[in-house]
């Protein structure tokens, strides 16, 4: 049995707030639009057009639960990669709205070669126009792989992604699931990190899609300099205490952005916004998530956005506060180098203007690896509360001075690694060291952040990387 | 019934909550002390903390249970 091979009747469709027209669903997210591949026979079971968001053109499918269940035969296949040429011609952005148990069992092998030539299309398209995708049903097999291939992926209430339904996993492995703990919200939420965005009904869910192709394909509106607003106060007094860093994300853009994988990875946050007019993708580490610290599941997500903004020429905001990389064997073992190296990587190569903003600690691999100056940082910023340094400065001295310290009696030893720490501070602590090595470019007070990083960015021409977003 | 479950090893250096109070949704329960750092570990829902299961000074390690909410 191929995975791909998901029979129509397995799928039954949870009662949903829009109509399961394929019509209805493009013209809630397109208002009026024009066929694509008009001369497809009715029962193909996927409906394309091309109509207007916000002043640019969008190409959308919808495939037909009706019909099916939505799955997709050569017919319907040919009018999704019908829709991508266009899309491609027209440099539009293309949304797909996914509700199909997958391959047409009764077409054969003929069906897994359309869906084959699918993902093919996207591959070709992925990185030169944006690609979103909605999944209203049960979207499985090749279904659930289509949304896997695009940049950002949009969950509706009665939304399941899977490879191999409930059935096939009772047979095969004894496991007792159902539909929605196998592919639902939470499994692709907060488990999988399949999902970019859960929404509540699939009206919310084909607007979100629509506002993140909006962003994703604006060429034209560029950052402008822009007013600031305080943000010192969201800092907490202690520099040891944690905070949630998504009140500063969202005072720093112009409206609450739309942050992508909330609630997968939270310890990286990746969110769609604008600044100044123009759009922008913000990086923050979190602190109140695994203290900030960077991980195998948080680099990749890092990674990912990153390759995705830079191909669409979105420019990048980074704020760090980042104790350094997760320790552990479990780390280790999942590959937190392997994984690590792809934020390296991905920002190494990135050509879209970028700017760090270091709010206070940046520490070791993770300050690397957080956009700074070595892997190409357009600006480097910090905050007067910031601190560049290979580890803390209590950590330092204890193995600088591990001889000196060990050497005095127990109770002076603290009162030493005090004094020490403050003059290994002053000598390579804080930011004056970064400063003098122009790896950080200037200290800025918190509540002038927006004004700086505004100014920063529109002095910089738009540029995009020349290179497509693998789904990392 | 919401488990409120350690992210990461850590300290366990304050308890702000005790079993039978009220809570909000993001209500700080108990502050974390890892990597150097206070980590506020928050309520995700309103309720009454059924059960409190760390005490101050106690090691948790990734995964633990610390609070029951509902």
């Amino acid at each position: 049995m191929t995975t791909l091979d998901v029979a129509p009747a397995a799928v039954t469709v949870a009662a949903v707030d829009l109509d399961r027209d394929p019509r209805a669903r493009l013209s809630a997210l397109l208002g009026a639009w024009r066929p694509v591949a008009a001369d497809a026979p009715a029962d193909s079971g996927v409906v394309a057009g091309v109509g207007k968001l916000g002043g640019a053109e969008v190409v959308a499918f919808a495939t037909d639960p009706s019909r099916q269940g939505g799955a997709l035969g050569v017919e319907g296949c040919a009018v999704i990669t019908t829709a991508y040429e266009v899309a491609l011609r027209r440099d539009a952005g293309i949304v797909g709205i996914w509700h199909s148990g997958g391959a047409r069992l009764a077409e054969g092998v003929a069906s897994l070669d359309g869906v084959g030539r699918i993902f093919a299309a996207m591959t070709r398209a992925s990185g030169r126009v944006p690609q979103v995708s909605v999944v209203l049903g049960p979207a499985a097999g090749g279904a659930a792989y289509g949304p896997a291939l695009t940049d950002v992926v949009v969950l509706g209430p009665a939304g399941r992604v899977f490879v191999t339904g409930p059935d096939v996993v009772r047979s095969v492995t004894g496991e007792d699931v159902d539909m929605e703990q196998l592919g639902g919200p939470d499994a692709h939420g907060r488990r999988s990190g399949v999902v970019h965005l859960v929404a509540d009904t699939d009206r919310a869910a084909i607007a979100k899609a629509g506002e993140v192709v909006g962003l994703l394909a604006d060429r034209r509106t560029r950052v402008r300099p822009t007013a600031d607003r305080p943000m010192a106060e969201l800092l907490p007094h202690s520099p040891r205490r944690a905070y949630d860093v998504r009140p500063i994300v969202t005072r720093l853009l112009d409206e609450p952005g739309i942050e992508l994988h909330p609630k997968w990875a939270p310890n990286i946050v990746t969110s769609l916004g604008r600044l100044g007019g123009g759009p922008i993708g913000v990086l923050a580490t979190n602190p109140l998530r695994l203290a900030g610290c960077l991980d195998a599941t948080s680099a990749e997500k890092a990674a990912r956005f990153v390759r995705m903004c830079d191909a669409f020429g979105v420019p990048l905001v980074v704020l760090v506060d980042v104790p350094g990389y997760l320790p552990g064997v479990k780390q280790e073992w999942d590959g937190v180098v392997r994984r690590g190296a792809k934020l390296l990587h991905a920002f190494a190569e990135a050509t879209v203007p970028r700017v760090t903003v270091v709010t206070r600690k940046a520490y070791g691999g993770a300050y690397i690896a957080m956009n700074s100056r070595s892997l190409g940082a357009t600006k480097v910023f910090a905050w007067p509360s910031a601190e560049v340094a290979v580890m803390g400065p209590i950590a330092a001295v204890r193995i600088l001075h591990r001889k000196a310290l060990a050497a005095v009696p127990e109770p002076e030893r603290a009162e030493l690694e005090i004094a020490l720490a403050a003059e290994h501070e002053a000598t390579s602590g804080g930011v004056g060291r970064a400063l003098d090595l122009e790896l950080v470019d200037e200290v800025i007070g918190a509540d002038t952040t927006r004004s700086a990083v505004s100014m920063a960015l529109a002095g910089y021409p738009r540029r995009c990387g020349s290179h497509r977003n693998i789904p990392l | 019934m919401a488990e409120v479950r350690a992210e990461m090893v850590a300290n366990v250096w304050k308890l702000l909550v005790s079993e039978g109070d009220q809570v909000e949704d993001g209500d700080t329960l108990v502050i974390l002390e890892s990597m150097k750092m206070e980590i506020p570990v928050l309520a995700e829902g309103a309720g009454t903390v059924s059960q409190l299961l760390v005490s101050e000074g106690q090691v948790v390690q990734e995964g633990d249970l610390i609070a029951v909410v509902g």
